[in-house]
């Protein structure tokens, strides 16, 4: 078995040598499906980031009238202590307020020297229990905190936030039907390929049909290649996602950062890395399998034949 | 060793390529299959080949009906034989020492063992010192013993050859002939198809007449 898989390589290197441009071919439909694969995966788990970042984040605001009261304002915060959707709730006063707005938007700070006096209302950060958080609820509470007395405002983005997260699951879902359709494409291609290797190895492959060679031995070079080929397209993939990425991070990053508050932009997991190498070498495989299998009776090498010519031509 | 009783073999157009065909080969024996061209020489090394199954009739080797065999024993099977044909049928991108350890390479035997074994034949055959050529450097005598070292190479109990010395001439068709004589005095049974009565008559073994894939009077 160890013989056979040393030859499968030897043979499989061998093709590549001989056969580069197609070989090329092969690679580079692999590696743009997994790019398009890729470069889904790296969107949306960094949306998926900033989703979960802003669902974390302060979920309904309770803006409060300059003039409430100290009784109004501690009512407040007993029914905010006592309800059960309520995680934890901070009051934030004016001037925290305005200092939260300079250190935010640390360009704008000349501006608010300018102001008379301070604009920004005093107001509640709720943070929402995890199992609250359906719209029924929050709605339920919103309301009932707008009947306070002293409430100026109740703001919430759990609606749209909700309606943000089915459109981010739709995109993964029409991602991944997108690379299947790609990684079949891919997977033709390189049977193709491979089919033209099955024409360039039809002196051998005669030769081991007749002396009875094993299975193995007849497939496993057109597997080893289809192999080869889908890993180095997964590695080229890779290389292009990073480069890409690294690139838009440098240029864009720290807007990116500072505007949707998300604390860095991520590459795909090392797990997930491997993931793609393997899973475009088994692309590959599969592809070099279907090939090999109208090797047996002879019937592949016959139907390769012409389009090898035509290809040669070129 | 080779038995055929009412052989038939019928090609998709109803041609009949041997009609009723009954004969048989011992072990260890030299036999020549001739008859003009299309008298079914080729379809009958082809069967024995496995590369074609009969249409009617039993065909044995070695006590095995070749056409009950599963896939498996076909590979087995063809282990035990040597084949040579008219256009010697060598690997052109390779080097003569690698299409004769080719054989020995894809049954999966050890290196050192391709090695020795490629090694041996070629010296057998006498062209040891045209080892790293390509076959197209070679005249096609050099090619066809360059085949019959490759069919040797796996130790055959049977040897099947095709026309081996069709594209040669009289001369060089002599020598090959006797390797064949020689393969044969080592107890490996010897099945050559040709055409050509002259050498039949100069190497002077038994030979099996066909016609219209029968059997005609023997020669
Ligand atoms: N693959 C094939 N398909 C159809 N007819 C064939 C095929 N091979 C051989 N024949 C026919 O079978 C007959 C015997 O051919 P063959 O065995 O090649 O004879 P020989 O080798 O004695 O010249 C011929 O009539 C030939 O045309
Ligand atoms: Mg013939």
């Amino acid at each position: 078995m160890l013989r056979a898989l040393t030859y499968s390589i030897q043979e499989a290197w061998e093709s590549l040598g001989r056969s580069r441009l197609s070989g090329l071919v092969s690679v580079m439909t692999i590696t743009v499906a997994l790019l398009i694969l890729g470069a889904f995966l790296v969107v949306t788990s960094n949306l998926q980031q900033l989703l979960a970042a802003w669902q974390s984040a302060a979920e309904i605001s309770v803006y409060v009238a300059d003039t409430i009261s100290p009784e109004q304002r501690a009512a407040l915060d007993d029914l905010l202590a006592g309800s059960r959707a309520v995680a934890s709730h901070e009051f934030v006063s004016k001037s925290q307020a305005l200092a939260r707005f300079r250190a935010q938007f640390a360009d704008l700070a000349p501006v608010a020297a300018t102001f008379p006096h301070n604009p920004f209302p005093a107001s509640f950060d709720v943070r929402l229990r995890q199992e609250a958080r359906q719209a029924q609820t929050v709605d339920s509470l919103a309301a009932s905190l707008r009947k306070m007395a002293g409430v100026s405002d109740v703001r919430y983005d759990r609606v749209w936030l909700e309606r943000l997260l089915l459109t981010l699951a739709a995109l993964q879902a029409m991602g991944w039907v997108l690379a299947g359709i790609v990684v079949v494409g891919a997977a033709l291609t390189v049977s193709n390929v491979v089919r033209l290797t099955c024409y360039a190895r039809r002196h051998e492959l005669e030769i081991m049909r007749l002396v009875g060679a094993p299975m193995a031995y007849v497939r496993g070079p057109f597997v080893m290649e289809g192999a080869l080929q889908g890993g180095a397209g997964a590695l080229v993939a890779l290389l292009v996602l990073w480069s890409g990425f690294a690139f838009i991070r440098g240029r864009y990053g720290e807007m990116a950062l500072m505007a949707l508050g998300i604390p860095e932009l991520r590459f795909l997991p090392v797990q997930l890395c491997i993931g793609l190498v393997v899973g475009g070498m088994a692309v590959g495989c599969a592809g070099g399998l279907v090939a090999s299998l109208g090797t047996e009776a002879g019937e592949g090498l016959v139907s390769a034949a012409p389009v090898a010519e035509a290809q040669a031509t070129h | 060793m080779i038995d055929a009783d009412r052989l038939s073999k019928v090609y998709a157009r109803g041609v009949y390529a041997i009609r009723d065909l009954s004969l048989k080969i011992d072990k260890g024996e030299f036999v020549f299959l001739t008859g003009p061209s299309g008298a079914g020489k080729t379809t009958f090394l082809r069967l024995l080949l496995r590369e074609e199954l009969q249409t009617e009739g039993r065909l044995m080797v070695h006590g095995r009906e070749l056409a009950s065999m599963s896939s498996g024993e076909v590979q087995t099977y063809r282990r035990s034989l040597g084949f040579v044909f008219q256009d010697f049928k060598l690997i052109p991108g390779k080097r003569v020492f690698e299409n004769v350890s080719f054989v020995p390479r894809v049954l999966g035997v050890t290196v050192e063992q391709q090695r020795r074994r490629a090694f041996q034949v070629l010296k057998w055959v006498g062209l040891q010192h045209r080892m790293s050529a390509y076959p197209h450097e070679l005249s096609g005598g050099e090619q066809q013993r360059i085949a019959i070292a490759r069919a040797l190479v796996n130790e055959p109990s049977l040897v099947l050859a095709d026309e081996p010395t069709g594209n040669l001439d009289p001369d060089l068709s002599l020598e090959i002939m006797n390797l064949f004589r020689e393969i044969n005095a080592r107890g490996t049974t010897v099945v050559v198809a040709t055409h050509d009565r002259e050498l039949i008559r100069r190497v002077g073994r038994r030979a099996i007449a066909l016609a219209h894939g029968s059997l005609t009077e023997a020669v």
